[in-house]
């Protein structure tokens, strides 16, 4: 096994363009299981006991069972329901759900720490449910479970790679079909572990950064 | 007499099945300073938390201005729970100050008090801002409006607390115990707060407390509290000096040994 440096540059920019898509799919699945996994700790909340536990039990189905099986039968399974996604939208609504139920959790947790004195001068000055949970209760739940929040996102970068088990072009599969064609897998395999490293490694300095910054205010 | 502003009719109040409340009548007058005492798990503090809507009533109805708090009339003028609309608007009248103040950590003292005038009563923020200014001036806190809860003593939270309260211009003020929480040498100028609000005092009080020297002073009237009912009910100076009941007699006697 010789590295060869020239060919290495040859594909970098191939493999690297693919980043792209590796990098919308982490993003607007993190949206999307940011805005989820808030519904699912809301939903969790209520205090109609049906809602409850059909909300409950649905985040641990979700959370207890693989991602790669989900992202399957959403992408295989789905169409013979008359539900045809394309690999990427299938794969970050695979990523969205899976990691909304544990952001859920991590909601979960900030609100709680959220005493309950809160809510009750929120009642004494007359708040509605709405202002209380948007003025007083959310702005005390989320600073302190931004760095966790960070981590999840950090994580679900790396997990990307399982779209390429749905055919989704990202740098995975992208360095698989380089070294298809040219019988050379240690270059391209070499450089997207590389490059997850260049992009993870400094995301979670920053995320540390962050923590510090909010133990201080708190 | 004026129409009271605060009426309670037959409240009863169950947690589980334990009675706290039995069947209370009550009324507090526009203006009146009324004082809570009793021994504690006595009912006072859920008394007064139900006019605050922080429980739910069991049995019973509380008015405010002649409107119900907990219910409402429906078109054949048969009592039905109130809608949220409705307690909304009926407890608008109503003011609180808690025993821990419950400041907004996350605010600083300043936005903490003009909160709820804008987001809640729609005030404009100018009109808002200087209001709240004008309460810290009140409280003795105006060079602290920058600050964060974090920074100020129990005392000032406290006071924060107090103006916050004021500034939504309540009818009826329900202080919890307000000085329980804070160091003995705090509690002085917390006291001194509620006593300048109480004298200048347009609004109804409903002080929760256990200094008798401090109810005494502030209160017209004085309310005993014991097991879950409302066993005297006067003037602090026959309350405190020529007490009827046997309960109320052992309750003095107690307080007095432990000071």
């Amino acid at each position: 096994m010789v590295w060869d440096w020239s060919y290495a540059f040859d594909i970098l920019p191939e493999i690297a363009s693919a980043l792209s898509v590796t990098i919308s799919a982490t993003v607007v699945g993190f949206i999307l299981a940011l805005v989820l996994g808030l519904i699912w700790t809301l939903l969790i909340r209520s205090t109609n006991k049906i809602v409850h536990h059909v909300a409950n039990g649905i985040v641990r189905f979700i959370r207890n069972t693989p991602l790669l099986v989900q992202l399957y039968f959403i992408f295989y399974v789905f169409p013979s329901i008359g539900i045809a996604l394309d690999p990427f939208t299938a794969g970050v609504i695979g990523l969205g759900v899976h990691y909304s139920t544990y952001l859920s959790e991590v909601f979960r947790s900030g609100i709680e720490s959220v005493g309950p004195g809160q809510w009750e001068v929120a009642t004494a000055l007359n708040f509605t449910k709405r202002k209380t949970w948007t003025r007083i209760i959310l702005p005390q739940a989320i600073p302190p479970v931004i760095p966790v929040i960070g981590n999840y996102f950090i994580t679900m970068f790396k997990e990307t790679p399982l779209l390429s088990a749905i055919t989704l072009v990202e740098i995975l599969q992208t360095a698989q079909n380089i070294g298809a064609s040219t019988f050379r897998y240690t270059e391209p395999l070499t450089i997207v572990g590389v490059l997850f490293l260049v992009l993870s490694y400094p995301a979670s300095l920053l995320i540390r950064r962050l923590e510090l910054k909010i133990a201080e205010r708190y | 007499m004026a129409e009271p502003i605060v009426k309670y009719n037959k409240v009863t109040k169950y947690f589980d099945d334990l009675q706290v409340l039995d069947e209370i009548d009550f009324e507090i007058q526009p203006g009146e300073k009324v004082a809570l005492i009793g021994p504690s798990g006595s009912g006072k503090t859920t008394f007064a938390r139900l006019l605050m809507m922080l429980e739910e009533i069991t049995d019973g109805t509380i008015e405010v201005e002649g409107e119900y708090l907990w219910h409402e009339k429906d078109d054949k003028g048969n009592l039905k729970p109130a809608s949220s609309e409705h307690q909304r608007k009926v407890r608008s009248n109503i003011g609180m100050v808690f025993q821990h103040f419950h400041l907004f950590p996350h605010m600083t003292v300043l936005q903490n008090i003009i909160e709820a005038p804008v987001t809640v009563q729609g005030r404009d923020k100018k009109e808002a801002t200087k209001a709240g200014k004008d309460m810290l001036d009140k409280v003795g806190l105006l060079d602290k409006a920058d600050a964060y809860p974090a920074q100020l003593s129990g005392g000032q939270k406290q006071r924060v607390a107090i103006a916050r309260a004021l500034v939504m211009q309540p009818k009826v003020l329900i202080f919890d115990e307000p000085t329980s929480a804070l160091d003995p040498e705090l509690v002085g100028e917390v006291l001194e707060v509620i006593k300048s609000i109480a004298d200048e005092g347009e609004a109804s009080m409903l002080l929760i407390t256990h200094e008798m020297d401090f109810a005494k002073e502030v209160a017209d009237r004085i309310a005993f509290f014991d097991g879950g009912k409302i066993v005297e009910d006067g003037p602090p100076s026959d309350i405190l000096y020529n007490p009827q009941s046997e309960r109320l007699k052992d309750f003095l006697e107690r307080f007095m040994n432990t000071q």
